[in-house]
């Protein structure tokens, strides 16, 4: 699974950067503006390892904030599902802070959690979050009236069973939905390393834009394509087991 | 359908005869600034909203910059013919064969200084800078200048403690950092006016007055265009050092005032006031130099400084590209 995603994503990868390289070369742009490919290939050696060691940051921090988002989206979505006033406001909440923008949103993450790991992770949390919680709300709120009808005619239905019950059937939506979250978890600690840390690729990626420096960008954003690559292939594989162990 | 094509035709011949009169009127150019509508484009914007343009036969489109912003590459791509850069993106460009050259120099002393509060600290030289935390961006000029001050002043790496800064300033308020970097002309009345509220006292180190004389703000334009078209350059120096003129002459200063609260409507009429005031001896520190002049001297020396941090891989020659002599008259 992983061979199969990581050949399609080199190969989109490669087709961007050889059109950098086309359009470099038709309209006789300099190295500053597109970089030749050797000195592409220069700076991707001179800052590979670094960079590897900047992705792997960045993705611990996201596979955690995914957790927790996970977790948080599940536990607020089991209440947010009814249609009462309170799942309503969880509703109205979410859509408000997605619509913030982190820049604004980050000067006061700061003031309470400084400037570390958790404004970090805070951040990620955030971005990857509130997607997540209106997918599985929106999961939850949905009847399954043919089972459910069962259990309310006998009287058997309580919030525990309901909630089983519509997760059961829709197993694959939720596992999808968790394995497309994963890419905002990513884009979400890549956005709080580049506004809020001095860690990760995020903030690489910020010292290579003040520094006009387009080759250690694509270094990055390769790095970065293969580590997502990575993390959504090993998402796929434990939905299938789980997917596997419920049919069964 | 005969008629509609006939139709089509005149629109034509009339699109293409009023595009070659606006030609013929107005050479139409697009200058892309460094930075957002503040004080420091000031004489910029003047040009534009006083008509100085115009009265030199230009028609210019003065657009906003800002952070993903790159004058250099908006030059190579065609998008712009004019535009704002600062030395160290300009000996970056060069060093990787960016055919640009410099045509004027707006900043003759680098608006950027570090903030500290001179009621805790102080700080008479950057001997002083021993034990205090200093902000800088890393990867950004402020990097590159106090790097230059500690190499300069023989101040070992350990002995100060650097702490990246990012946008907001919540670590130098909270007194985390000693020393904040910021633009005596812009962010810098901002935060004076707040400290100064809450009874504090502030205090600005300048670089430049330690011998670090790190170009900022300069006009570019493309060689092919000072080659193919040097009138045209030269009408275009012309016309914005005149803004300039104009903009910073004391005489002149509601009326500046009132073209930068024209393009700037958050900042508050007194804040205007005093970046304008801070903007002034920036742009002409005495009567020794001239608007827009290009100091040769600090650009070779801004070469240096980064080679030194093997910021280029190589000399630029940069006094090659400064091309300061075009008539002004």
């Amino acid at each position: 699974m992983f061979h199969k995603r990581l050949q399609q994503f080199v190969l989109v990868y490669a087709a961007g950067v050889l059109s950098l390289i086309l359009m470099k070369y038709l309209l006789h742009l300099s190295d500053y503006v597109i970089p030749g490919p050797l000195e592409i290939w220069h700076t991707v050696l001179s800052v590979f390892v670094r960079y590897l060691w900047n992705v792997a940051d960045t993705l611990w921090i996201a596979v955690l904030g995914h957790l927790i988002s996970i977790f948080l989206a599940f536990a607020i979505g089991v209440a947010g599902r009814r249609a009462s006033w309170i799942g309503s406001l969880i509703r109205a909440a979410a859509y408000n802070i997605q619509a913030y923008p982190m820049v604004a949103v980050a000067p006061i993450i700061f003031i309470l959690l400084g400037d570390g790991l958790l404004a970090r992770l805070l951040i990620a949390v955030m971005i990857c979050y509130f997607p997540l919680l209106l997918s599985v709300i929106s999961i939850l709120s949905e009847p399954v009236d043919s089972v459910e009808h069962f259990y309310e005619a006998t009287g058997r239905m309580n919030w525990r069973l309901q909630v089983r019950i519509r997760a059961y059937e829709n197993i694959h939506k939720l596992t999808t939905v968790i394995v497309g979250s994963a890419t905002m978890a990513m884009v979400g600690t890549i956005v709080a390393e580049f506004v809020a840390a001095d860690a990760g690729i995020g903030y690489s990626i910020r010292i290579a834009l003040y520094q006009s420096d387009l080759s250690k960008i694509l270094a990055a954003l390769f790095l970065i394509g293969i580590s997502t690559s990575l993390y959504l292939t090993a998402l796929e594989w434990a939905g299938d087991v789980v997917e596997r162990k419920f049919q069964v | 359908m005969n008629r509609i094509g006939k139709i089509i035709g005149i629109l034509g011949i009339a699109g293409y005869v009023l595009l070659s009169v606006r030609g013929y009127c107005d050479d139409a150019v697009t200058y892309r600034l460094k930075w957002l509508f503040n004080a420091s484009v000031a004489g910029d914007l003047y040009a534009d909203a006083q008509g100085v343009f115009t009265a030199h036969k230009l028609d210019v489109t003065v657009k906003e910059g800002g952070p993903e912003r790159d004058a250099i590459k908006e030059l190579e791509l065609g998008y712009a013919q004019f535009g704002v850069a600062s030395a160290d993106q300009v000996i970056r460009a060069v060093s990787m064969g960016s055919p640009i050259v410099v045509i004027a120099q707006l900043f003759q002393k680098n608006p950027l200084h570090w903030v500290y509060r001179s009621g805790k600290i102080a700080i008479n030289s950057p001997l002083d800078f021993k034990g205090k935390t200093i902000g800088v961006t890393y990867g950004g000029n402020d990097e590159t200048i106090m790097r230059a001050l500690m190499a300069r002043f023989g101040l070992a790496k350990g002995s100060v403690n650097l702490y990246s800064v990012r946008y907001d300033y919540t670590p130098f308020y909270e007194g985390k950092v000693d020393l904040w970097p910021v633009y005596i002309n812009a962010q810098g009345v901002i935060i004076r006016e707040k400290l100064e509220k809450s009874g504090e006292k502030v205090a600005f180190f300048s670089p430049d007055a330690f011998g670090v004389r790190f170009v900022a703000n300069s006009v570019i334009t493309s060689r092919k265009l000072l080659d193919e078209k040097p009138e045209l350059v030269n009408r275009f120096r012309q016309a914005l050092i005149e803004g300039w003129q104009e903009a910073m002459a004391p005489g002149n200063a509601e009326k500046t005032i009132a073209v930068l609260r024209q393009f700037d409507k958050d900042t508050p009429l007194t804040t205007v006031r005093e970046q304008l005031a801070e903007t002034r001896p920036l742009i002409q520190p005495g009567s020794e130099k001239d608007i827009g002049q290009i100091d040769v001297a600090a650009w070779e020396q801004t070469e240096h400084i980064m080679l030194d941090q093997k910021l280029i891989p190589g000399p630029v020659h940069i006094a090659q590209i400064l091309k300061g002599n075009l008539k002004t008259d």
